[in-house]
């Protein structure tokens, strides 16, 4: 699995393989339940060009690439609504994770949300998982201001504004993205060690 | 008014607008992590890191 940040993602053109440049990633979509990435929605190219009606399901990316999204052709892509489930199309059943703050499960406020890691399956076909948020801290982390990684554990849960996670994860806090992995593993390697 | 002062509150009225212009479509094309609560996960959940 490779690690990146959602921000390396966003604005990545998205590519066929005959090498025609159709759109980029305007967001990232994943589970509450498991983090699994659902797909991307899209932004069409050049500045004036806006948002997509269209948009990416996971299972139709040949390659997340570290410069383009590859897809086979332009009949990959799906009307937003498809990638979104239903109760969420519109955004009414999710909401931007970025800036929104991190509570512990017994309530202590670990900091904003700036960007999201991603594991991604280096395979064709493979699983794509948020696994971590990337926060500014809180004074609660001891280092106020400061950018940490923290782990996810396999279902999430969030509200409006709030994400929680529980209380253990600041034990397995990153300040890079080297090792984050291990710490998620070791984090969540813990979390079903107490069930 | 002299004809330069007009010239000079042409140029700003459309320096403001392209301005504006541009800060909406950069609002538009902002990019976002969207959680979506009904999407269930579609393998057995466990670790994935």
């Amino acid at each position: 699995m490779r690690l990146m940040r959602a921000s390396e993602i966003i604005k990545r053109p998205v590519v066929t393989m005959r090498g025609d440049d159709i759109a980029q990633v305007k967001d990232i979509i994943y589970a509450a339940h498991g983090g699994a990435v659902g797909g991307f929605t899209l932004a069409g190219r050049g500045i004036f060009a806006g948002p997509m009606k269209l948009g990416l399901s996971w299972h139709a990316v040949v390659a997340l690439g570290a410069d383009a999204v590859m897809i086979s052709d332009e009949s990959a892509l799906e009307a937003t609504s498809v990638v979104f489930d239903a109760a969420a199309s519109g955004r009414g059943g999710g909401g931007d994770v970025l800036g929104s703050q991190v509570l512990t499960d017994s309530g202590v406020d670990l900091g904003i949300v700036i960007d999201v890691i991603i594991a991604a399956s280096e395979t064709v076909g493979g699983q794509c998982d948020v696994v971590g948020y990337e926060i500014e801290a809180s004074e609660a982390l001891g280092t106020k201001g400061t950018k940490l990684l923290i782990p996810l554990p396999d279902t999430l849960a969030a509200s409006g504004e709030h994400l929680m996670v529980p209380a253990s994860a600041k034990d397995f806090v990153s300040h890079d993205l080297a090792g984050f992995g291990a710490a998620v593993t070791a984090f969540r390697a813990q979390l079903e060690g107490a069930l | 008014m002299q004809w330069w002062a007009w010239l000079v509150i042409a140029v700003a009225v459309i320096v403001l607008l392209v301005g504006a212009v541009l800060a909406v479509q950069a609002r538009r094309r902002r990019g976002g992590v969207i959680i979506d609560r009904s999407r269930r996960a579609n393998r057995p959940t466990g670790g994935s890191a």
